[in-house]
């Protein structure tokens, strides 16, 4: 049965992804988007990882799909009367690249072996001696990962913290910088607050 | 491809269990389900909601000294079905150009993330829809949709003022999302577990309501301000004010989908008083209750050194529930007497298989006296527990939404600048203070499983840290609220900023 | 544990359909009368002018990435405090560092007036 959710699941989460590269209106393009990352959070909840499945849908869909909102505010484009035009070649090539993409993700994913075993999965008996940590990951998944960051994956945890202050002090002089520029700019519309 | 070859070798690595998936899914669980679905949350939610619509009408109107709806039906008690039918002739009316998919499904989107709040939360023993392990996280990240939903309402209208409400929406959600995921911490702290039904037991059996200590104080007022931001309520609602313009973000919505979003925002006003009465006042739960708990004894058959072990094997096991919730709390006692308290993962057979967050510097004998602190829940049929823990824990829910009703007929709206300026500046880092107060406060009280000595010197060391905070984070904060603000300058300071005894004594 | 999610998925479900339902019933039972004032934009009564996007100011997109960067400091957050009973005190001082590293972003970004609304 796990199966068939999963194929199901897989196959409306492709359906999301064709529809974000083909949405004419950007912000259709974006909730396109938003639908994928949900699928993407179902499979998390499916692989038993219910911590991640969570963070995704906080993260993802609370946070980047507002970014990219305001994001594509920023444009004008929102109508998406001018969507971009092709080539012929640049298209082949494109399809070329993507097609080997996935072949490259196909093989390495099954170890470069045919496809065999599929629907066969490890029984994992819910007994006294299945308390070993992996067993103890799964069952109980936030305090395992809050153990490990502040014990085996420490220095990790301090330079996400790094990168995050990082991106924020860049995050704000970036927009200091083109907030001084813009008060110089030629007319826009009114600047409505 | 050595990595390769790890993978399939089945000692590395339990995946998944089919058998652990479904097969728990019986018939029993699909009967509770279906009535929790279709008697609870889409028959009983729905009309606790429409007549808290009626309350609120009622109640602000004798805030205005005036009566509220009284004529239809007795002391206007049908009221709510009356607007449902008003709402359902109306005509719907989408702006030309707008985009009806996302014009419907910005409603739909806030009726389903507050509906999936109210899915978690325990409303009694036994009688929470699901127990998920992460719990809390889910919530928090259900809640987080709401955003999305406004700014998709304001966007698929195509009017420059419904952007204008729904983007300063957006901002002032996004602003106070962080203040009320962060003033739950000290909850997830001290409870040791995301699962509600954790935290309520937590609060039932062993600790007493978490608002009884200056940490918890602070953050249940952080969490009840910012979740009162969240839900576009007064004083805060700037994003769908009706003097201010328009009508913001739902300016082009008119019957029945109007009806939607406002049947969404008193489902989220619902929903938030119950989250915060589970996570602070101990949904269920009477005031004192923590503290006089029972405990039942029993002894550890073998030793136990909890750095290498992480199973308890006990004599008798008839207490302990047989699932129990994730994360119900046991102590152990050694022969040196100290008490250590644990977390229980799960139960197989006589033994108590522990969480992963147990405290790992711990040895106890054998015969060392195990006491569970959550068991009086299982002493008493559950049934009988619930016909007191029901009421009182709606009791308490709807005093808070009382408390929301007279914010809003009391305060009037905050300023779209002062709004963020109080998030960023004044929320964030009395939350991020808060978050310490409370591990010093567990250091104190919990750790140690302190008496009445240990929380009398915590209460006095923490209150003095978390006033000094406020007091820090509010004088920081002194400059924005009064030199800055030209409307707040004393008239009787001149344009060049002298002191008022410099301009009243000028000349003399 | 995870089955439950079986449930949080019936209850999507439903509660697309709870929602769908009185719109359903609105499209039954409600008159249509199109005219073309009544699908004009609302502006008081006045006609708009110009299109209707609205350049927005450098202040949302800062909120937004200020929101994005301490939330994933809470899912940082989050773990700690679950397992914060089982580790001692080191891992008090780790997160009081990383804690100090965001508070320090924050700072500087109150400093330089990025978190004022003008």
């Amino acid at each position: 049965m796990i199966q068939a959710l999963f194929i199901a699941l897989s196959a409306f989460g492709l359906l999301m992804a064709l529809g974000t590269v083909f949405a004419r209106n950007l912000v259709n393009a974006a909730l396109f988007l938003v639908a994928f990352f949900f699928v993407v959070a179902c499979q998390f909840v499916l692989l038993e990882a219910e911590f991640m499945a969570a963070i995704q849908v906080l993260i993802y869909i609370g946070a980047v799909a507002v970014l990219l909102m305001f994001g594509i505010m920023l444009t004008r484009n929102i109508q998406g009367d001018e969507t971009t035009i092709v080539s012929r070649q640049w298209r082949l090539l494109g399809i070329g690249v993507a097609g080997s993409v996935l072949i490259v993700l196909f093989l390495g994913i099954n170890g470069f072996k045919p496809w065999t075993d599929l629907g066969i999965r490890p029984e994992f008996p819910v007994t006294a001696e299945t308390t070993t940590e992996r067993g103890q990951a799964i069952i109980a998944m936030t305090p395992t990962v809050g153990r490990e960051m502040m014990t085996r994956y420490v220095v990790p945890f301090e330079l996400a913290g790094l990168l995050l202050t990082a991106a924020l002090v860049g995050a704000v002089v970036l927009a200091q910088y083109d907030n001084t520029d813009e008060k110089t700019a030629s007319a826009e519309p009114p600047q409505v607050s | 491809m050595a990595h390769f070859d790890l993978l399939t070798k089945n000692d590395f690595t339990p995946i998944l269990a089919q058998r652990m998936f479904y097969e728990q899914v019986d018939t029993v669980l699909w009967i509770r389900w279906g009535l929790y679905l279709f008697a609870g949350f889409f028959a009983v939610f729905p009309l606790i909601v429409a007549y808290i619509v009626l309350a609120e009408r009622k109640i602000a109107a004798r805030f205005q000294d005036r009566i509220g709806p009284n004529r239809v039906g007795p002391f206007g008690l049908l009221q709510p079905f009356a607007d449902f039918i008003k709402l359902i002739i109306k005509e719907s009316i989408v702006p030309k150009g707008a985009n009806s998919f996302v014009h419907i499904l910005a409603p739909i989107l806030t009726l389903i993330s507050a509906f999936l709040v109210l899915a978690v939360i325990p409303f009694g023993i036994g009688l929470a829809p699901v127990d998920l392990p992460s719990g809390l996280l889910y919530m928090v990240s259900v809640s987080s949709i709401a955003a999305l939903s406004i700014f998709l309402a304001g966007w698929s209208s195509r009017n420059k003022y419904s952007l204008l409400g729904a983007m300063r929406g957006v901002a002032q959600l996004v602003s106070y999302e962080i203040p009320q995921v962060m003033s739950i911490l000290p909850v997830i702290l001290w409870s040791g577990s995301l699962s509600l039904v954790s935290i309520v037991q937590t609060q039932q059996y062993d600790q007493g309501w978490f608002l009884f200590s200056p940490p918890g104080i602070l953050g249940f007022l952080l969490l009840l301000i910012s979740s009162i931001a969240e839900v576009n309520r007064a004083p805060f609602d700037l994003p769908e004010a009706e003097s201010e313009i328009i009508a913001g973000f739902h300016t082009e919505y008119s019957g029945m989908r109007f009806g939607l979003f406002f049947l969404g925002e008193y489902l989220n006003v619902f929903a938030i008083c119950c989250l915060s009465t589970t996570l602070f006042l101990g949904g269920g739960s009477l005031p004192l209750q923590g503290y006089f708990a029972d405990e039942a004894d029993h002894m550890l058959v073998a030793p136990f050194d909890a750095s290498k072990q992480s199973v308890l094997k006990l004599n008798a096991h008839h207490e302990f529930p047989e699932n129990p919730s994730t994360g119900f709390r046991i102590n152990i006692t050694n022969i040196v007497g100290e008490t250590q308290a644990f977390q229980v993962s799960h139960r197989v057979g006589n033994d108590l298989v522990l969480m992963a967050n147990r405290p790992v510097e711990f040895k106890a004998d054998a015969y060392s006296r195990v006491s569970a602190a959550a068991r009086p829940s299982y002493a008493a049929p559950w049934h009988l527990s619930n016909l007191i823990m029901i009421p009182v824990f709606l009791g308490k829910v709807f005093f808070l939404v009382f408390v929301i009703f007279w914010i809003r007929a009391t305060l009037p709206r905050v300023r779209v600048d002062r709004l963020m300026s109080f998030a960023w500046k004044t929320m964030v880092p009395l939350a991020i203070a808060n978050i310490f107060v409370a591990t010093i406060w567990f250091e104190m009280v919990i750790r140690p499983v302190g008496g009445f000595s240990a929380r009398l010197l915590a209460w006095l060391v923490t209150g003095l840290l978390t006033a000094g905070a406020v007091a820090l984070v509010f004088r920081i904060n002194r400059n924005s609220y009064q030199a800055n603000d030209p409307e707040r300058r004393p008239t009787l300071i001149s344009r060049s900023g002298d002191s008022l005894l410099a301009a009243t004594t000028r000349g003399l | 544990m995870v089955y439950n999610y079986i449930f949080i998925g019936l209850l999507l479900l439903v509660a697309t359909a709870f929602a769908a339902g009185p719109l359903v019933l609105v499209a039954l039972l409600a008159p249509k009368r199109k005219s073309k004032n009544k699908n004009e934009f609302y502006e008081c009564g006045v006609i708009t002018v110009g299109e209707s996007w609205v350049r927005f100011r450098m202040q949302y997109y800062l909120y937004a990435i200020l929101f994005v960067l301490f939330d994933i400091e809470t899912v940082f957050l989050y773990p700690w405090a679950v397992s914060y009973g089982g580790l001692g005190f080191f891992a008090l001082v780790e997160m009081v560092i990383f804690i100090v590293m965001l508070l320090i972003g924050l700072a500087y970004a109150w400093a330089r007036g990025a978190l004022r609304w003008q």
